[in-house]
């Protein structure tokens, strides 16, 4: 069978495994200045502008320590280190805990409530959204929970389970699972019926169209939600180690910051931004591992 | 080949409810057979109601009066014995290409070795093999058409549902497909209901071209038309030269403008 329309689409896919001669710069020519450079850019001027405003000593340290104070603190935090300058007694980070420690402490928190918050959401989205009635009981009481901000129950949870960590396996459990369950019906509800309708065509039940169809389909969907639930779970750890949240590092920052150990605080602060990027650039990389069709098809 | 069931629509109608009591009728009384190894093209213009006729057939919605019976059983359901090609391919991108011409089989527990051979021989069929292991969402819309014409084949059902199934793809393509449906048709002998708002289309592929007139659908016209049989062979050129080509898509069209209620549609 000869075919011009398959060679014309298929060129250029085999031409880049057949000739992996130079390519025109397409690309770059226009969309600018690279915007990793430029971001960098921007980073190290605003590190500049700071440490400028620090060592002209335009404002108190207290408030405002340098960047290298930061760093320094940063440093010290993760390592045992005495207790104050000159003296031999011997400390572990701050807080008898590494501030690596701090931080593992937190991200163990939302892995345990998000991971809660996936094994409830996701199946209860899922028959909220094949059961009529169910998703019609069920539905108003997500929605509620999804808009109560969390810290507004911390009291209610410590009441119920104690000031430990439980209290805050809650908490994150209840702010994660809503999302998740939302954007699970929101997948499966976008699913095409046709796409359902193919699969019985082709001989499927009912329980292989759920897994060879509508389970894949409602994926990308999935891991949105779980994208958004692990972010606003970040934000509520962190709030929620205002009470006894040592170790972990909302809870290093909060307690540095109520002993004016400012560097400490703003080092803390930096650490949990850039964590909150990474498990985001984390769960996007799993979402094109796994859903690489999202967005093409 | 082992498709000796006919397609029996007895009396079929249907009405959507449009919530105001009186719905709107979209077909009315349908009484068909198809015999095994039709190739029937059913064309009509855009809202006659002729999806929905296919749909009906497919299973996908109960008919309010009327029955559909395919080798003496009842149609209630979606099912493999009524293979269905969508006019957007209903192809799965989390599969690739070969998964996708296997799905059928592999549904219903065919071993592996043997489903990848009949999948293979289909992908061979509509020129897909070098592109078994691509994703659907790489390939152009003709190539995905033909993924799904080969996903139901595989499948081998007792008839072939087509829903305007080049009605998305640019001129060229359209005919080179057209072609090759021809062949596929000729090799199989699969019985199939062809939708189209294309006279031409229709003439040319159907032994049996019917035009359905809109709102309430209802046949108007069913002609035998003969030039796609194999017997003949005739390529496509040669088939359209044919005077008795030309006057039959004279008739279909005019059956078609006559059913039009006003020519502003």
């Amino acid at each position: 069978m000869t075919d011009t329309s398959a060679a014309q689409v298929s060129a250029p896919a085999a031409h880049a495994e057949r000739d992996p001669g130079p390519r025109p710069p397409r690309r770059k020519s226009s969309s600018g200045p690279n915007p990793w450079l430029v971001r960098a850019l921007v980073l190290v001027g605003t590190i500049a502008v700071w440490w400028l405003v620090a060592s002209l000593g335009l404002v108190n340290p207290v408030y405002l320590p340098s960047p290298g104070a930061v760093w320094d603190a940063f440093v010290q935090a993760n390592r045992t280190h005495p207790i104050a300058p000159g003296v031999d007694r011997m400390i572990r980070g701050e807080y008898n805990y590494y501030l690596w420690e701090h931080l593992l402490a937190s991200l163990q928190r939302i892995g345990i409530g998000v991971g809660a918050g996936i094994l409830v959401g996701v199946p209860l989205g899922l028959v909220m959204a094949t059961v009529r009635w169910v998703g019609i009981v069920v539905e108003p009481y997500v929605n509620f929970l999804r808009a109560l901000p969390p810290l507004g129950y911390i009291g209610l949870l410590i009441a119920w389970f104690g000031i430990g960590d439980v209290s805050k396996y809650w908490l994150l459990f209840l702010a994660a699972f809503p999302p998740i369950t939302l954007a699970t019906i929101g997948g499966v509800r976008g699913v095409r019926e046709d796409m359902v309708n193919a699969v019985y065509t082709l001989g499927a039940n009912r329980r292989q169209a759920l897994t060879t169809v509508m389970f894949p389909a409602t994926l990308p969907q999935v891991i949105t939600g779980i994208r958004v639930a692990t972010g606003f779970a970040w934000t509520t750890v962190v709030a929620a180690e205002l009470n006894n949240g040592i170790p972990g590092i909302g809870g290093l920052a909060y307690q540095a910051g109520t002993e004016l150990k400012t560097p400490i605080t703003i080092a803390c602060i930096i650490v949990i931004g850039v964590t909150a990027l990474a498990l985001d650039a984390l769960i996007k990389l799993v979402e094109r591992t796994v859903a690489p069709w999202h967005g093409k098809a | 080949m082992r498709h000796d069931r006919d397609v029996r629509i007895d009396g079929l109608a249907h009405t959507f409810d449009t919530g105001d009591g009186e719905g709107v009728r979209a077909l009315d009384t349908i009484d068909l057979t198809i015999e095994p190894g039709q190739f029937v093209c059913l064309a009509g213009p855009s809202g006659c109601g002729k999806t929905t006729l296919l749909r009906l057939v497919a299973g996908f919605m109960e008919p309010s009066e009327g029955e559909v019976r395919v080798g003496g059983d009842l149609v209630t359901k979606p099912s493999a014995e009524r293979g269905v090609v969508f006019q957007q391919p209903m192809l799965y991108p989390w599969m690739t290409v070969r998964d996708n011409v296997e799905l059928g089989p592999k549904l219903r527990g065919v071993k592996a070795a043997d489903r990848r051979e009949t999948a293979q021989r289909f992908l061979d069929m509509v020129g897909l093999s070098d592109f078994a292991e691509r994703r659907p969402y790489e390939l152009s819309g003709g190539m995905q058409q033909r993924c799904q014409i080969a996903r139901v084949l595989t499948n081998e059902p007792d008839i072939i549902l087509m829903d305007e199934p080049f009605g998305a793809l640019d001129a060229l393509t359209r005919e080179r497909l057209q072609d090759e449906l021809l062949e596929i048709w000729r090799a199989t002998g699969s019985t199939v209901l062809f939708i189209t708002h294309s006279v031409d289309e229709a003439v040319f592929l159907g032994t049996r071209v019917m035009v359905m007139s809109p709102r309430p659908g209802r046949i108007v016209l069913d002609e035998r038309a003969v030039f796609s049989t194999p017997e003949k062979n005739l390529d496509a050129d040669e088939i359209r030269a044919l005077p008795a080509y030309a006057e039959l898509v004279d008739r279909v069209r005019h059956a078609i403008h006559q059913t039009e209620p006003s020519p502003s549609r």
